[in-house]
């Protein structure tokens, strides 16, 4: 087995671990439990960095030209800003949060094809990196909320959950505009046109829309379960953006 | 009036209307896109409005990322618009040693300000293309190398295939002798002596048309390519403007020439035809303005964030 699928599966054993912990912790009333899910989670940080490291030097490039290599980036995301979150909150709950939308990711990630095909000429550029790894971190940061939205309507804690899940939807959309924005310039220089209502472009600028009512929504004051709520649905918006659209309309994006 | 079109009611409506145009577009539009027809223009008019109409409310009190990143929306969708009715496209076809200054768009024909010839267009492989060949019969499909000179057995039709001559880009020069066309793989083309039945043929066979020869043989035989990928597609240009200089340039994917205010891009060319390379012309003011609107977008989320 290649030296960077053991690395992606002990990293996905490693969360798989640290969810079952948190479960443990929960079912059985044992808080103490739940602190060896972060050291867990740290480990398979560290197993994803070695995995992507060695799939890069296989590669010879960087590894976001396809939409497995791409959930692997968005994946190592969604542990740095679950761990600068959980260290800005100090709120407990962050740590399940970002074992269940990683454990989510990596069962996603391993139904996709792993075939590694030479970048095709489009995709020969250096606004690759930034357009892709700003639209990955846009989306961990979204995944993350999501989890962290669910989780809190699970325990009721909504409204304590609220001013982190909006600085979460807050950094999302920061990285989905910067992520918008490469893109336009790089399909400037590469198709002819900086817009082109390709259906991915069209359902990325529905999400952005989507994310910017809900933060429009959320300045008349404190919504409650009502913002977890929305931004599940917002949630629902990427998937369809990142798996549905590549599945079902046919675009400029057929390859991501 | 102010009060209504700086709502955040507005913005809502705004914002499900556009949802709703995006949805219909993307999955159940079938005819002419909703995003050329008037009433669409006329909701981004109205999106423009009300994102204005806020900053200009809060102009006195608001943060500089607030006004930035208002204000970058507004000039990004007046850029669109600018785009939207200003913007030249057009395509340019080539032949390689020709000479034009005509391109085509939607029937019509436009005389460029400058001449464009194609003096060479090649294609980049990320490594040199293997050639394959694979024979299906009643016992299955086997694939063997194509290397010049090889024989391959096949015993479940009794039959012998020798490889007798490869070609990248097939051609036919005077008295039909078979010739290169290109150094490029645009055609590529086995020739091989097949012994079957207690008879010898030698035909050829291509990677571009691999029904060939079917009803021939108690076999079919298909040639191809393996790592054919192809790393860029490039025409070597020079471009002659009506005053000044001649401009000798090369146009890849990723990589455009800009001219007296138009950007020559590579579209594409044509796999069975080494000597054509097709370019798109496209002159827009609006992109600027876009880029600007995008610039202070992104300063007003910069700022947001820190705050």
């Amino acid at each position: 087995m290649a030296a960077q699928i053991i690395c992606f599966n002990a990293a996905f054993g490693l969360c798989l671990a640290a969810l079952a912990v948190h479960a443990a912790a929960y079912a059985f009333k044992r808080p103490r439990l739940g602190g060896a899910a972060l050291p867990a989670l740290g480990l398979a940080w560290l197993a994803l960095t070695a995995g992507l490291a060695f799939l890069w030097v296989k590669l010879g490039r960087a590894p976001l030209s396809n939409q497995y290599e791409s959930l692997l980036v968005m994946l190592w995301f969604v542990f740095p800003l679950s761990f600068y979150f959980y260290r800005k909150t100090g709120k407990a709950e962050i740590v399940p949060a970002a074992a269940l939308a990683a454990s989510a990711l990596f069962g996603a990630a391993a139904l996709l094809d792993r075939t590694a095909r030479p970048l095709m000429p489009a995709l020969r550029s250096d606004w690759l990196i930034l357009h892709v790894l700003s639209s990955m971190a846009a989306y961990a940061a979204f995944a993350l909320a999501a989890a962290a939205a669910a989780w809190a309507l699970v325990k009721r804690r909504a409204e304590i959950f609220e001013d982190f899940l909006l600085r979460l939807a807050r950094t999302g959309f920061a990285f989905l505009t910067l992520g918008i924005v490469t893109g336009s310039v790089w399909a400037n220089t590469a198709w002819g046109a900086w817009w082109s209502w390709d259906p991915k472009e069209t359902w990325s600028l529905l999400t952005w829309l989507a994310y910017a009512a809900a933060l429009h929504l959320r300045k008349k004051g404190p919504l409650g379960a009502k913002f977890s709520v929305m931004l599940l649905l917002c949630f629902a918006l990427v998937l369809f953006t990142y798996f549905g659209v590549n599945f079902l309309l046919s675009g400029m994006h057929s390859y991501a | 009036m102010l009060k209504f079109l700086a709502s955040l009611r507005l913005f809502f409506a705004v914002c499900l209307a556009l949802a709703g145009a995006f949805v219909y577009q993307t999955l159940f539009n079938r005819g002419a896109p909703v995003y050329g027809a008037p009433w669409f223009a006329a909701l981004g008019v109205l999106a423009a409005a009300n994102i204005a109409a806020c900053s200009l409310r809060r102009a006195r009190t608001a943060s500089a990322h607030f006004l930035l990143l208002h204000a970058g929306l507004v000039v990004i969708i007046a850029g669109a618009f600018v785009t939207r009715f200003f913007r030249f496209e057009a395509e340019l076809p080539l032949r390689a040693g020709t000479l034009s200054d005509l391109a085509y768009s939607g029937g019509a024909s436009y005389k460029l300000p400058f001449s464009v010839q194609l003096e060479d267009f090649r294609l980049e492989y990320y490594a040199e293309p293997l050639g394959r060949l694979a024979v299906l019969d009643e016992a299955g499909r086997r694939e063997f190398d194509a290397e010049e000179g090889a024989v391959i057995k096949v015993p479940s039709a009794r039959a012998e295939i020798k490889v007798l001559r490869l070609v990248r880009d097939f051609g036919l020069a005077a008295g039909n002798k078979v010739t290169e066309k290109s150094p490029y793989w645009h055609n590529p083309a086995a020739q091989l002596e097949i012994t079957a039945g207690g008879k010898k043929q030698r035909l050829w066979f291509f990677s571009n048309f691999p029904g060939m020869h079917r009803g021939q043989l108690p076999f079919h035989i298909f040639y191809s390519l393996e790592q054919a990928e192809i790393k860029n597609f490039i025409s070597k240009v020079t471009l002659i403007p009506g005053e000044g200089p001649k401009v000798c340039a090369e146009i890849a994917v990723n990589k455009p020439l800009k001219a007296g205010g138009y950007t020559l891009y590579q579209t594409s060319y044509d796999p069975a035809d080494a000597g054509y390379s097709l370019l798109t012309v496209t002159r827009d003011r609006g992109v600027w303005v876009v880029y600007a609107g995008f610039t202070m977008l992104l300063m007003g989320v910069l700022l947001w964030l820190r705050k």
